[in-house]
């Protein structure tokens, strides 16, 4: 492994100022240390942040939010007796991703920056790979792409983001606040991750040297009748072929209010605005579901193998709904 | 032969094994212990122009590294034919590439963290060259295997003219099928521990033949076979990728001798990936004739399956397939297609399960041609004779596998229109059987058994355990032939200090340990019959007969073989060469069986496949160990659920070797994957031996795929014939 300083931060203040060029955060490390033994992240410098004991609350009681630290570990919040009644989709997202050892290990913060799971990206050396090594190509364009991207891809980067949790995060309006030389800022979660376009290197909004410090949800009744349901190809410990955040607040038989979230088929964390304004003041039924769906997957374009992923896509969208509406 | 079944008691290493107290190859402790990493090739086929290791030699803490230029003089192993090794192609011996993956350098550090990082700074340049890495690249080379070296060993079965018989038939299922290649992932990699003793070398890894790395070692290393010794108590995990000579163990060994130190080489599983064998890709064409009432009368079942370019590996495929049923007419055929990946190798029924695959698919296509169920379609073709070479089998409960198992199943409900069956969730519900067959093989053995009079009693043998309870079979045979408690029982295999060792694999395990424990139970009475006034032993324990004589203990030590095996075995088991024998005996053919029944749950909408649950009933003679029995069987149908379902190691045709090459990327089953598995054994012994014990490890996989996709077809009217059978497929 190539050599590195180890840092450990004591407060934020700390953990940013160490954060020049070369050096990058360790939280718990499942992703980071992953790359590191791939070759493919090679810090000179790692911050452990680990020991910031304010970013590892979280509280789900607020009257207007809920607030997550960074460091928040996934198992912890995914058990939350409250989030687990109120906001189900939320918790879901997160048990059902990784195993029950990585979510232990594995924070929020660092859950939101996981990389993806593109083999042509993770294989390294001989793959071109325009997301690790800017201008060498995408060996996926013309490679097995049955777990390449739907929606958001383009010609020089077609790499899923894989993460489940920010599927949630995008239905429910999350806000991320972060830290940075300049001061704090509050950025959308929406606005965190960036399509590839051509700087696929980029995938982010972050400035070098900021640092996420809390994950905030506003308090929205639709949390009750939400869920994230997630298609792969084994039934656990394994990323999405297909996912979906979805949440309904009703009005009798119409929808008075929704929201819709893809994972898995998409460059960044994917909020299907559309698919909610055909639902929203609709009686609800299958048929508004599969539109939904059939909305939400709307500007999809195929690879060779994985065409099947757009009516999965669909059909999970779809299936999400009827179970929110179970719920609602 | 024996009719009490045996108990079903705890296996003898399980307290142990729980409290982590083995200690497997790798963990093995050394002071001065080195590190060794790989680094491999990044092209799929050429040679090596220059390879440049200044950078890796600069990592502080590398001791050495070592490329062709200074492996130059190893030798190569050899293949099947007179060899020890996986492949017969030494990595590092020359600058030739001959796959993806395949090691360049080795790096001996003083940390395992110097020597991975100096490895991935070792550069080569290549001349590289055009390759064909999958079965299915464009101008692939396609042998008949008649035509290679093991054409002469192994004839394609045989009986009476099946494309005659085939052609005149009324009723006819012509298929073609597709298994894909899979890889193994036993949880402990591939490792090797080797050190110096002077002369001696001493390797240290999990492998499941000890006897052929110490030879192939030996042949590699060019130093007699005397100056090499293996031990492996315990393996985790082999299932046929640990049953040979694999390329990193002269490396380690190699490494070692230069270092003057212990070193250790664990191989990553990416590199495993790339580098160890693996269950070839396969395509089969597969021809069934029946008239109308449902007699078989003809099957042809042809297979292209992957070989590499180094070696031959061979297909044995129509081998099985032609014993699943009794129709009088059968042929068979293999070609081999030499790809540019290593030499694949026997992945648990490395044949056998494709095989029933292909035929036990068809078997179910061809019932719903004639209208048949498919329990009646394969109970009306049952048969106590072995169709190609006319002998009985030595045992065959097959239709009472498929009997039994319908009944305990509740297969009369089903309704045979696909599509017919829902469950309370809406999903579609299938049903579906298909059988399982495996030969029946043994080994010789030179067994060292020593009596003592305090009651306990010392077994050396060859045999190895990789986690099927192969301690607990030679404790039980031994415990019931000597009259003693099997706790009394010490057993010393996987050591070619201790006794010679013979593979552990092709299901012959069980079967061998009972013939070599057998027979030494045997010459132990006879000379402790020597050792009374009377010579009656009857009644008598051997501590009290031992006592009695005031003899602290007693030693036999017995050469055992296999019924019709020559004299000259022996000499096969001091080179360290198997000495297999069966299926096929003078008087009999061999084969166990089984029966699985599976119900998959299809849902309407996502169409997610559940298999909720499955019951497999095996006829694999008398069980000696019914704990480790269970295990075996319900771990082959977890296995098969993998392959039916999820596992295929993915090739990118521009570039070779194996993408999906992780535990995150190669889908094996994981625990929610797996509903209820129940098992029954019918536990009725074989005439072969005493103990009336068959095969069983290998057996309990075959049929399991075909069961999965003959049930998809029942829930969802689709005729899916290529492995695995995944969500985009049932849409
Ligand atoms: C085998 C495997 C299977 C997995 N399966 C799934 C799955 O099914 N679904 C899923 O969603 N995820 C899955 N994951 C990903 C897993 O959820 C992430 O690895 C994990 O959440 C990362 O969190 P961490 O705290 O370990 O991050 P780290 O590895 O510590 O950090 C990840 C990255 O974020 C940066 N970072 C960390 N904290 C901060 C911060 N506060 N501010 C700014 N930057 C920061 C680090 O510098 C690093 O670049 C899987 C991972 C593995 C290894």
């Amino acid at each position: 492994m190539q050599p590195f300083t180890y840092v450990r931060a004591s407060n934020v203040g700390d953990a940013v100022k160490a954060l020049s060029r070369g050096a990058k955060l360790l939280a718990g490390g499942t992703t980071l240390y992953d790359l590191m033994k791939l070759r493919i992240e090679r810090p000179e410098r790692i911050i452990d942040i680990n020991h910031l004991g304010e970013l590892k609350h979280f509280d789900t009681s607020g009257e207007r939010e809920l607030v997550f630290g960074a460091l928040a570990r996934m198992s912890e919040v995914a058990a939350d007796a409250g989030l687990v009644r109120d906001y189900p989709a939320i918790s879901e997202s997160l048990w059902r991703a990784a195993s029950q050892q990585l979510r232990n290990m594995a924070s929020l913060g660092g859950n939101l920056l996981q990389r993806t799971r593109c083999p042509y990206f993770r294989g390294g050396e001989p793959y071109a790979c325009n997301k690790r090594d800017p201008g060498s190509g995408c060996a996926a364009a013309e490679g097995l792409d049955r777990g390449q991207a739907l929606l958001g891809a383009s010609p020089s980067c077609s790499a899923v983001y894989p993460g489940d949790f920010a599927a949630a995060l995008v239905a429910f309006d999350a806000e991320i606040d972060v830290v940075g030389p300049g001061g704090e800022r509050v950025l959308p979660f929406e606005e965190l991750h960036r399509e590839p376009a051509d700087t696929p290197q980029k995938e982010t909004t972050l400035e070098p040297g900021e640092m996420i410090v809390r994950i905030r949800i506003p308090v929205t009744p639709l949390g009750r009748a939400s869920t994230f349901l997630k298609v792969r190809d084994r039934e656990s410990y394994a990323f999405a072929l297909a996912s979906a955040a979805v949440a309904l607040e009703m009005d009798g038989d119409v929808v008075r209010d929704a929201r819709v979230a893809v994972g898995g088929l998409a460059t960044r964390p994917w909020r299907a605005r559309a698919a909610e304004r055909l639902l929203i003041g609709r009686r609800f039924d299958e048929s508004a579901a599969r539109a939904a769906g059939e909305a939400a997957l709307d500007g999809a374009i195929p690879g060779r193998s994985n065409a099947f992923r757009i009516e999965l896509g669909i059909r999970t969208v779809t299936d999400a709904l009827m179970t929110a509406r179970q719920r609602a | 032969m024996t009719d009490v079944p045996f108990p079903n008691v705890p296996r003898e290493d399980a307290r142990q094994k729980v409290c982590g107290a083995p200690i497997f190859g790798a963990d093995s402790p050394r002071p001065g212990l080195l590190h060794a990493a790989l680094a491999v090739s990044t092209i799929p086929k050429g040679r090596i122009l220059d390879i440049d290791t200044l950078a890796a030699s600069a990592t502080p803490g590398v001791r050495q590294v070592l490329t062709h230029q200074d492996l130059a003089d190893l030798q190569l192993p050899g293949f099947l034919l007179g060899g020890y090794g996986f492949q017969n192609f030494q990595p590092l011996r020359s600058p030739d590439i001959a796959y993806r993956g395949q090691p360049i350098a080795v790096v001996v550090a003083d940390t395992f963290e110097a020597a991975t990082e100096a490895a991935a700074l070792v550069r080569a340049t290549y001349a590289a060259e055009a390759f064909c890495p999958t079965i299915d690249s464009p101008g692939v080379d396609i042998v008949d295997q008649a035509d290679t070296p093991m054409g002469q060993f192994l004839t394609e079965p045989v009986a009476a003219d099946a494309d005659a018989a085939f052609a005149a038939a009324p009723i006819k299922v012509d298929i073609e099928l597709k298994c894909p290649a899979q890889h193994q992932n036993p949880i402990e990699l591939i490792a090797t521990v080797a050190e110096w003793e002077g002369d001696t070398l001493i390797v240290h890894e999990g492998t499941q033949n000890a006897e052929g790395v110490r030879h192939g070692l030996a042949r590699v290393l060019g130093i007699p076979a005397g100056q090499v010794e293996v031990i492996s108590p315990f393996v985790g995990g082999g299932f046929g990728q640990k049953n040979s000579l694999q390329m990193q163990t002269a490396l380690a060994a190699a490494a070692s001798r230069r270092a003057g130190a212990p070193v250790k080489l664990v191989v990553p599983r990416t590199q495993l990936f790339q580098g160890a064998s693996f269950r070839p890709a396969s395509r089969h064409h597969v021809r069934l004739g029946a008239d109308v009432s449902g007699t078989l009368l003809a099957a042809i079942h042809e297979t292209d399956a992957q070989s590499s370019r180094i070696d031959f590996f061979p297909g044995e495929y129509a081998a099985t397939s032609a014993r699943l049923y009794g129709w009088s007419a059968f042929r068979g055929l293999h070609r081999l297609i030499r790809t540019d990946t290593q030499t694949p190798g026997f992945m648990r029924a490395p044949f056998e399960h494709p095989a029933c695959f292909a035929m036990e698919t068809a078997m179910d296509e061809l019932a719903y041609a004639i209208g048949m169920d498919p329990v009646d379609l394969r109970l009306a073709n049952d048969t106590i004779l072995d169709p190609i070479t006319k002998r009985p089998f030595s045992s065959r409960h097959a239709g009472t596998c498929l009997r039994r198992g319908a009944e305990r199943f509740g297969w009369q409900a089903r309704s045979a229109e696909p599509r017919s069956m829902r469950s309370a969730d809406g999903s579609f519900v299938g049903w579906g059987v298909a059988l399982g067959a495996y030969p029946g093989m043994m080994v010789s053995n030179v067994v060292r058994l020593t009596a003592n009079s305090d009651g306990g009693v010392e077994i050396a043998m060859g045999a190895h355990e990789m986690g099927q309870g192969m301690r607990s079979v030679i404790a039980a045979v031994a415990g019931r032939k000597l009259r003693i408690s099997p706790g009394a029982v010490t057993v010393v295999i996987g050591d070619t200090r201790a006794a010679l060792q013979q593979p552990t694999a092709g299901s012959w395990g069980s079967a061998s340990a009972a013939l070599a424990i057998e027979a030494a139970a045997d010459a132990m009475w006879k000379a402790l019959a020597k050792l009374t006034p009377d010579g009656v032993v009857e009644g008598r324990s051997p501590s009290e007969i031992l006592k009695a004589a005031a003899r602290d203990s007693l030693d036999v030590e017995t050469m055992v073989k296999p019924p019709g095996q020559p004299d000259d075995v022996f000499g096969l088991l001091r080179s360290g060469l198997v000495s297999r024998a069966g299926p096929v005996f003078d008087d009999c053919v061999s084969f166990s069986f089984i029966a699985h029944f599976v119900e998959v749950h299809v849902e309407p909408r996502l169409r997610r496949i559940r298999v909720p649950r499955v019951v497999s009933v095996a006829d694999c003679g008398r069980v000696i160990s019914p704990r480790t029995a269970l295990s075996q069987v319900r771990g082959g149908v977890v296995w098969g659920i993998g392959a039916a379902l999820r596992e295929a190691s993915e090739t990118d045709p521009r570039y070779g070797g194996f993408l999906n090459a992780d535990l995150a990327e190669y889908a094996i089953p994981v625990n929610a994957d797996i509903g209820r598995i129940d098992v029954e054994f019918i536990d009725e012994p074989d005439g072969l031996l005493e103990s009336g014990v068959k095969s069983l490890g290998e057996v309990s996989l075959c049929g399991v795929a075909p069961a999965i996709a003959n049930a998809v077809f029942h829930a969802t009217g689709r005729r899916l014939r290529e492995l695995p059978i995944r969500i985009e497929h049932v849409m």
